[in-house]
């Protein structure tokens, strides 16, 4: 027994979210060639048949950039205010990737480990995330290495699973999902197969065990000597969280402002006497696979990657988590202080 | 992660490049307890952000204060503040130095540079409560007798307080008749009993990194020597990412430490 959804009931599902004032989030061809995840005037805009998007559902919890505050000079005054309050419209994730809806309960981690980041939060309350199950994968995925998968529930309210060509099979999750999906299903007869994911590419307890123990080996300088630094890596990346706080603003006020950042980038660490305690970009790569694959596992139990593969799919040099890890394992038959698998 | 407004009391200039904030808080509500070694995120509207320890005294918090070094756009724009003027202060954040944990105990200071800045709480706290410690060492090294922070404060605890005050400078110029050298040079000669002593070092990280072994000689224990970090910081609160060492956030988990919590990545190059 199952829960069913038409095509068509889905796509009026969406368009009734986006006729009371909400918001639809699905994967859309923006340009010719480009598939991302952007806002949908109408359920019809919504692509099937992609792969993965090239960015990721990120940017719509923790936006590219977003204003913290605003201040105003009157004479020596200033004035503050909040905007931390302002209320965000509800959001309707559709089709996102299990890889992708992955990334929130990690996130989730990042921004509520001590302090609250309310700004995440609020987007977060507000959002309804439905996923849609792989059927194919490319060359550039890899979830499974991760413990995530075509069908993972992890982040995810309902799961869609495709059921022959006009429907799907609704897996609600939480209680969010229920109610999105109430009255709108048929129970059936027929449950949709798993698909398969991509094959198991690498051992992520051997690349925790590789980074913990070779802090200093070569390997890191040599593979990085062609990445350009450029951060498209962790700005396509879901799990990828570093921000910059900047001020833009003139002589009668302004905004303190939110950017993404990437470790990736020389200044990310650099003080303002010029002394930068990670100067070398072999060593920036390190942080931020052993950020991935020691660190916030230590911390959090988890690996910080879900192995959606944008990463390599963006790298100008082909430098993606995958490819660097392919390339450690090439190597490290040579070495003596880790065991490849 | 909006800031409390303060207004600038007064900027007092300590040495050649470094000057003392003192601030008030803008809706003349009584100014926030802290403990030594904390830190304030100082924001300088229309410029920018930068964390700053506190150096006022926290057993009397009268007025916040701040003493840093003319580095950056901000701390240069900081410096050319008026009274009266407006500043954006977020914290208190951060871990602090063990004082009241170390009752009982001796207490060694090794501070280079600017690096007194954030032991000052911890000084005023020793000495507002003498009685409590053992012998209080206070090991202080600059680059020129010019550069020596609190000249008023240190003639003082050492008079009125029984601290013991060492300074040494790197280069003696003009009259100076006192030590010259790195301040490591003086830890081996320092009153102090290593098995019973805690020690708060503040100063760059390759003076740090030399005077934990000099502690570490002497027979002070890994878990008794406290260091004060320093990163790029943008958030103070454990989000953003570029104060991260290895599993610390500097700006959460520090800016002190325990040597024996940092003792596998301190001192090693690229973290």
């Amino acid at each position: 027994m199952s829960e069913i959804i038409t095509h068509a009931e889905l796509r009026r599902l969406m368009d009734d979210w986006i006729a009371r004032g909400g918001e639809v989030i699905g994967p859309a061809a923006v340009k010719p060639d480009l598939v991302q995840y952007a806002r949908l005037e109408s359920a019809g805009l919504m692509l099937s048949g992609y792969i993965h998007p090239a960015n990721s559902i990120k940017e719509f919890f923790f936006p590219r950039s977003e204003i913290l505050y605003r201040y105003k000079f009157t004479g020596k005054k200033i004035e503050l205010s909040d905007v931390v309050n302002d209320p965000v419209k509800p959001m309707l994730i559709m089709g996102a990737r299990p890889c992708d809806a992955s990334m929130l309960p990690i996130l989730d981690r990042v921004f509520n480990w001590d302090y609250k980041d309310n700004f995440y939060d609020k987007r977060r309350d507000a959002a309804t995330v439905v996923t849609m199950a792989c059927t194919e994968h490319d060359d550039a995925c890899f979830c499974t290495s991760v413990g995530c998968g075509p069908a993972a529930e992890q982040g995810s309210d309902a799961l869609l699973i495709r059921l022959g060509e006009d429907a799907f099979e609704v897996r609600c999750l939480t209680g969010k999902g229920r109610a999105l999906f109430q009255g709108k299903t048929q129970p059936g007869e027929r449950t949709a197969e798993i698909p398969p994911g991509p094959p198991l590419k690498f051992d992520a307890d051997f690349v925790r065990k590789f980074t913990r123990d070779n802090f200093d080996n070569p390997i890191w300088g040599e593979l990085t000597l062609r990445c350009a630094g450029c951060a498209a890596c962790a700005y396509t990346c879901p799990t990828c969280h570093c921000f910059d706080i900047v001020d833009e603003g003139n002589a009668y006020g302004g905004a303190r402002v939110k950017n993404w950042d990437c470790c990736q980038f020389s200044m990310f660490t650099q003080h303002a006497s010029g002394h930068n305690p990670r100067s070398a970009q072999g060593q920036r790569q390190r942080q931020r696979l052993s950020h991935k694959f020691a660190i916030y596992p230590d911390k959090f139990g988890e690996i910080l990657c879900t192995g959606c593969g944008n990463c390599g799919r963006i790298c100008p040099v082909g430098l993606g988590v995958l490819t660097v890890l392919e390339e450690i394992s090439n190597a490290t038959p040579s070495l003596e202080s880790v065991e490849p698998v | 992660m909006i800031p409390q407004l303060y207004s600038v009391r007064q900027i007092k200039q300590e040495t050649h490049d470094t000057f003392t904030l003192e601030l008030d808080p803008k809706d003349g509500t009584k100014t926030p307890s802290f403990e030594a070694g904390q830190f304030n995120m100082l924001y300088v509207f229309g410029v920018g952000e930068v964390p700053i320890s506190i150096s006022s005294d926290p057993t009397a918090p009268k007025y916040l204060m701040h003493t840093t070094r003319e580095v950056g756009i901000v701390t240069k724009a900081m410096r050319k503040l008026k009274r009266g003027d407006m500043i954006g202060v977020r914290g208190p954040y951060g871990t602090h130095w063990p004082i009241e944990e170390s009752a009982g105990s001796d207490i060694v200071i090794v501070a280079g540079g600017i690096g007194l800045a954030p032991l000052k709480p911890a000084l005023c706290h020793l000495v507002a409560r003498r009685e409590n410690y053992g012998r209080v060492v206070l090991l202080y090294g600059t680059r020129s007798p010019n550069d020596i922070l609190f000249q008023k404060e240190l003639k003082q605890w050492r008079a009125d307080f029984d601290l013991e005050v060492y300074v040494t400078v790197d280069r003696a110029i003009g009259s100076w008749r006192g030590n010259v050298g790195v301040v490591t040079t003086l830890i081996p000669k320092a009153p102090f009993d290593p098995l019973s002593s805690v020690a708060l070092i503040c100063g760059p990280e390759v003076m740090m990194r030399y005077t934990v072994q000099e502690l570490v000689r002497r027979g002070v224990n890994h878990g008794k020597i406290h260091i004060s970090m320093e990163r790029n910081m943008k958030c103070g609160i454990g989000f953003c990412g570029h104060c991260q060492m290895e599993a610390s956030f500097v700006c959460k988990d520090g800016p002190v430490f325990t040597y024996g919590a940092l003792e596998n990545i301190f001192g090693k190059r690229e973290v």
